[in-house]
């Protein structure tokens, strides 16, 4: 029997290291310290998998070799004039440096998960900055914590008592000297915790931030109610905010893909910046993936940009709404896609998940999924955190390493062995080979 | 493989060569004495030739780095890099992406460049981002000045164990240097608070940046390690902060051994303020460089402003926050836990505004008015400065009173009247500027092989398109700006990486980090020690911090030798 | 005025970058050099004659140059980018990025066009008979600099964030308009006859807005002023009654204005008490 301990958990953007993993003859016999999800993963990664490269053939899935896989991936790719690579977000940094070099290679178009996201996040960056730190700042120091618009109950179930309220930190001793503050149109089970729960009206969060910014700048607010919540309410939470030590707020998809997307982010970054005039406060999107921040942090340094990353003129162009998966393929602009570590089928629009479907498709995953059945080429790949080792970046940009605990079933490649073969095939056949 | 570089004007200051028509010989990547006749000839008649360019604070790399290149799209949007059958593509400017970093350094005859700021929990990042910035050696400073462990130890009197943890942190960071940046004023910025004197005490730690200098400048004497600590002080661009400044080389004055510099202040032009507002600012530069002219301990580098568009980025939060409140542009911030901070605000620096053109003039006028080369450096904080693409118009104006003065006549009166620069006619020689950019940079960072062409040396040469003997620089300034932008050649480890300003050959360039030698016993404890508080100062674990050495392709070691 | 014709020989399969179909380009060329004109078809380089059908007569000033391009361009981006002078008229739907950073000349569209007409315009004008999508007048990603000067008309509808970070010039829209008309706008006049869904004038700092339609509420960081009887937009003038308020409150020194129609807008009665 191995023990491997500190094992970095390749779930959530939470990246909880703490995990204890007991393996017998390539077998994972014992989880500790996982949460829910990350337990989940770990013990059912097994199922529901091919053993070896899948092709359509009259429309019944057959298995081919690999080196035919790779042969018709990268012939795909070639005769492309506008391919998109997506995914990236649920594999290794390692893989996702061989997905930007094979999209520039091939002059396409490389976008990961942040697109469906927090790529309003990413926006309102580029337009306000953001006022952030590592998550052990929030542990040490934070007697005030508010989520926006997320339930890391069930989304990101260790975050509380790992980061945020329940451990002790230097300056704060856990959770009696922390407040916790919820806003959500929701009674969510994060919101049953909270000391303070302000419920507002689904999609006016940014009526809200914008009352509590007028607030905080001691404006008037002419109204009784914002988004279905008292103007007492707002200024109460407003003095909370301004009254607390170091605050924080962790914000998700509620904010993010509710009404007003990017400028819900951009108000939201605005007020944590306004709030800096009066005490220390910071704003942090709870990212989902174990890896879309690696995804943005190696994509950002190879290219300038951190997802959407068009590369048909030879160097890196970058437009949301104009480069990004969805709508690309919402207009049917490619010709063909590559996906790797994802399932977009299963959460794009339909308009774009009809036209990802409509083209020569590839998938490179680790099981199978709504995407990977609907695919020309499949190509099953190792478990990235169990079957294969790498890098991930934790939500707040902190580098940790992935561990392999168990080898991959036999035939299953990693994705960087599958993405390096189809590279090299690309540039064979582009010198003519 | 061999190379001849035969017949051009060598400058190679560390060994006394001035100009001399001189072959340069090269064998298997070093200098060497002879060479066969077989060898490659590369003809440098009517050309200069340096050793090739040492850039040792330029921020180039890490999460602050890239936070910053996440901000500024605009940035990138004009100055993008086709991909070519040799290169990677890219995007530029003041905060450009990897390949492309590495490309352009090369490209102006660089082949060295130290990130100086780097926080030790997230240093992996910075290695990462280091292995992809082509071509050049690197290496990368560990940031001190804020960390919890090092303020407690300085504040109980444990010298010797606050100099095995940093031996520690300098092995498991893979780091080359002890960085120092607002010490104990990032900590207070945890609580959205900064410090403004020498004895202030940082809030729950009971030391004060005095005691945190004067600490870890004796940890690095105790350590011997080949630079000494690399120090951006308390109070950076705040008027008035040219007695901090003073302050802070005086506060380790007892401390040197051997007239040797035993701290080194960076970007000294945005130290260097009188008055006592921004709009009383003036230039003190001259009571910088004279204390520097008269002491031997302290080295500094420019930190010249270039007017244009640049991105500021700093480990020091507090300053960027106030920089924010004055410009109003897009803010980051980002705290380091137990360690320090970052912050990012992109600025335009315009000639006409007074308080830019001071800046701009204090730059120049350290370099010029402190005598000695050897003491102070040539950079512009990339990219708070300026982006280092502009190090070619800094020594263009560095070598030309008249372009100087034309740019004097530009700026705002009062500009003028509340700086020095109207009144230095000084003018740099080729070997002057081949000191501040080359030898003195190498020599300050204990790197032997380099800034020289000495036999022995690495064979890292630049060739420059400017014959010494014809060329005026105080006239022809443009010249001598394109010819610094464009090396004729860039030779690494004796290969040819670059013809004429365009990348030939893209080999991985050497990671150096230091390895303290420190007594077996004294290591076990500390890492014994620090395993057991671990999971109470960090939110990873043990195991999982720090950067193993098989991370970097081209990992070069430098032991240090301690007296613990 | 020379009129250059463009037809499209084939449905475009990827998107193309449509910036040379521009009179400061074409102009002073002769047909067979029109002909080998490059474009970026995808990741590939092809030609004008190679998408295009073309004959017609060309002009040596571009100010003389018209160029008329026929067909389905909804794939074509950047039509028109960076035209200085002369005109262009798509006759069918245009792409994304129609007359991006134009700076003088005319574009008329018979159909739609795509997101981000006009962005980062510095002169001429733009009228696109069809619906727009976002992003009229916008900047580049993470700039705050969006449209400087010229005119951007829609006859049709408009998506969200029209007039993002705009700086000067007018935009005006005879349809609808998405949420976030004017965010962060800084000066120029933006009028949208048709109804806005919300969030006018968000974060706004300068500039004028008129709606001469309705609008589901009026975000809490804009103060009511008074009732005004009309106003003026240019040379015209619009009669109201209109709700005029100023904001965004939740700025520093805000100095926007938003004069919304009282008749269109009776569930905003409540203003009138604040006044």
């Amino acid at each position: 029997m191995t023990v491997y301990d500190d094992v970095v958990c390749p779930f959530c953007g939470c990246c909880c290291d703490d995990l204890r993993i007991e393996v017998e003859e390539n077998r994972i016999t014992k989880i500790e310290n996982a949460c829910v999800l990350g337990r989940a993963k770990f013990e059912v990664y097994r199922v529901d998998r091919h053993t070896s490269p899948v092709g359509l053939q009259d429309g019944v899935p057959r298995p081919i070799k690999l080196e035919d896989a790779v042969d018709w991936v990268a012939e795909t790719l070639v005769k492309s004039r506008y391919p998109l690579l997506y995914g990236w977000s649920s594999t290794s940094c390692e893989a996702i440096k061989l997905g930007i070099e094979l999209a520039e290679e091939v002059g396409g178009v490389c976008d990961n998960t942040t697109t469906v996201c927090h790529g309003p996040t990413i926006q309102g960056v580029h337009d306000v900055g953001e006022v952030a730190a590592t998550l052990g700042t929030v542990r040490h120091r934070a007697d005030l914590v508010v989520y926006w618009g997320c339930n890391p109950v069930h989304a990101h179930p260790k975050h509380m008592a790992r980061y945020t309220i329940f451990p002790r930190g230097r300056f704060v001793r856990g959770r009696s000297e922390r407040r916790l503050v919820v806003v959500d149109p929701r009674r969510t089970d994060t919101a049953r915790l909270a000391d303070v729960f302000v419920q507002i009206q689904s999609g006016s969060d940014y009526e809200v931030i914008s009352a509590l910014r007028m607030a905080v700048r001691n404006e008037e607010i002419e109204a009784d109610a914002v988004g279905g919540v008292p103007v007492e309410r707002i200024e109460e939470l407003a003095d909370l905010m301004m009254g607390c030590r170091f605050g924080i707020l962790f914000f998700g998809l509620g904010l993010t893909m509710s009404d007003g997307k990017n400028r819900n982010i951009d108000a939201a970054i605005s007020l944590v910046r306004d709030l800096n005039a009066r005490t220390k406060f910071l704003i942090m999107p709870m990212r989902g993936h174990f890896n879309v921040s690696g995804a943005n942090i190696v994509s950002t340094w190879q290219t300038g940009y951190p997802f959407a990353v068009d590369f048909s003129r030879g160097y890196p162009y970058y437009n949301p709404g104009e480069t990004s998966a969805v709508d690309l393929l919402a207009r049917g602009d490619c010709d063909s896609v590559l996906v790797v570590a994802s399932d977009p089928v299963a959460n794009f629009p339909r308009a774009a998940a009809r036209n990802l479907v409509g083209v020569p498709l590839a998938v490179i995953d680790s099981h199978i999924s709504a995407t990977s059945t609907c695919a020309c080429v499949t190509i099953p790949s190792a478990f990235v955190g169990i079957e294969a080792s790498g890098t991930t970046y934790r939500m707040d940009g902190v580098p940790l390493p992935l561990r392999k605990v168990v080898d991959p079933p036999e035939g299953v490649r990693t994705d960087e062995e599958i993405l390096s073969a189809i590279l090299r095939r690309v540039r064979e056949l582009k010198r003519g080979g | 493989m061999e190379l001849l570089v035969k017949n051009g004007f060598v400058y190679d200051p560390l060994n006394k060569v001035d100009g001399e028509i001189m072959d340069i010989q090269v064998r298997d990547g070093r200098i060497v004495g002879r060479v066969s006749s077989s060898a490659e000839v590369i003809d440098a008649s009517g050309m200069i030739v340096m050793p090739g360019g040492v850039d040792l604070h330029s921020h180039i790399a890490g999460s602050k780095v890239n936070v910053g290149r996440l901000l500024r799209p605009e940035d990138h949007y004009w100055d993008v890099v086709p991909k070519t059958p040799l290169t990677r593509s890219g995007v530029g400017h003041s905060v450009p992406s990897t390949f492309t970093t590495g490309y352009r350094y090369a490209e102006m005859g660089y082949t060295t460049v130290f990130e100086p700021a780097t926080p030790p929990l997230k240093t992996f990042h910075t290695h990462e981002e280091l292995n992809d910035i082509p071509v050049v050696d690197k290496a990368c400073f560990p940031l001190f000045g804020n960390n919890w462990v090092v303020m407690e130890k300085l504040r109980d009197g444990k010298l010797n164990e606050c100099a095995a943890y940093v031996a520690w942190m300098l092995k498991v960071s893979k780091g080359y240097a002890i960085k120092i940046v607002n010490p104990g004023g990032i900590e207070a910025w945890g609580w959205g608070k900064n410090l403004t004197h020498m004895d202030d005490e940082v809030p729950n730690f009971g030391v004060t940046p005095r005691e945190i200098i004067r600490g870890l400048c004796k940890v690095n004497q105790v350590l011997g390690l080949p630079h000494p600590i690399h120090v951006h002080p308390i109070n950076i661009g705040t008027p008035g902060n040219y007695r901090t400044t003073l302050e802070t080389m005086r506060c380790v004055e007892d401390l040197a051994k051997d007239g040797k510099p035993c701290i080194h202040i960076t970007h000294v032009q945005f130290l260097a303020y009188g008055g006592v507002d921004w709009l009383s600012i003036s230039s003190h530069a001259d009571d910088i460089a004279a204390y520097v002219n008269n002491h031997s301990h302290v080295t500094v580098d420019m930190g010249q402003v270039i007017f244009g568009d640049t991105t500021t980025m700093t480990a020091d939060g507090p300053f960027q926050y106030r920089l924010y409140q004055i410009t109003h542009n897009k803010w980051v911030n980002a705290d380091v836990e137990a360690e320090t901070g970052a912050g990012i605000v992109p600025i335009t620096y315009v000639r006409k505004n007074y308080v830019h053109a001071v800046m701009w003039a204090i730059g120049l006028e350290l370099a010029l008015l402190v005598k000695d080369p050897w003491k102070v450096y040539l950079t512009t904080d990339h990219p708070n400065g300026g982006p280092f693409t502009e190090y070619p118009r800094v020594i263009s104006w560095l070598m030309s009173n008249k372009v100087r003065q034309r740019i004097v006549k530009k700026i705002p009166r009062l500009a003028r009247v509340r700086s020095n620069i109207k009144d230095i006619d000084r003018e740099m020689t080729f070997s002057e500027i081949a000191v501040i950019s080359r030898a003195a940079t190498a020599k300050a960072l204990g790197l032997k092989d380099k800034g020289h062409l000495g036999v022995g040396a690495d064979a890292d040469i630049s060739i420059y398109r400017i014959n010494p003997k014809t060329i005026d620089p105080s006239s022809q300034y443009r010249e001598i700006r394109r010819a610094f932008r464009r090396a004729a050649y860039t030779i690494k480890d004796g290969e040819v990486v670059a013809r004429d300003g365009k990348v030939v050959k893209t080999p991985t360039g050497r990671t150096y980090w230091v390895d303290p030698q420190i007594p077996q016993d004294q290591m076990a404890r500390t890492v014994s020690e620090l395993k057991d508080r671990f999971e109470d100062l960090y939110t990873v674990r043990f195991a999982n911090y720090g950067v193993s050495e098989v991370l970097l392709p081209r990992s070069t070691p430098i032991p240090a030798q301690s007296t613990l | 005025m020379a009129e250059l014709k463009l037809s499209l020989r084939r449905s475009l399969r990827v998107p193309i970058q449509a910036e040379v179909i521009n009179p400061t380009i074409l102009a002073g060329k002769n047909l067979s050099e029109v002909c080998k004109v490059q474009v970026w078809e995808g990741n590939a380089l092809t030609t004008l004659e190679d998408l295009f059908k073309i004959d017609g007569e060309l002009a040596k000033d571009p100010k003389e140059q018209a160029v008329i391009v026929e067909g389905d361009l909804s794939k074509a981006r950047r039509i028109g980018a960076r035209m200085s002078a002369g005109k262009i008229v798509v006759l069918g739907s245009a792409g994304l990025l129609l007359g991006e950073e134009m700076t003088g000349g005319s574009i008329v569209v018979e159909g739609a066009a795509g997101s981000w007409v006009g962005a980062k315009l510095k002169g001429g004008s733009i009228e696109v008979k069809g619906d727009a999508g976002d992003f009229v007048g916008a900047p580049a990603r993470g700039s705050t600099k969006g449209m400087e000067a010229g005119e951007v008309i829609i006859h049709g509808n408009a998506g969200a964030q029209l007039g993002c970070f705009m700086l000067n010039g007018l935009i005006r829209v005879k349809g609808k308009v998405g949420a976030f008309a004017g965010v962060h706008m800084q000066g120029g006049e933006i009028v949208i006859e048709g109804d806005s869904a919300g969030r006018l004038g968000a974060q706004m700092v300068g500039g004028r807005i008129v709606l001469l339609g309705r609008t589901p509420s009026v975000l809490p960081s804009f103060v009511i002023q008074e009732v005004r009887p009309s106003t003026r937009v240019g040379k015209d003038k619009l009669e109201g009654p209109f709700y005029y308020l100023e904001g965004d409150v939740a700025e520093d020194s805000w100095k926007g204005r938003l004069f919304i129609s009282a008749a269109k807008n009776p569930h905003l009665k409540f203003l009138e008490e604040h006044v």
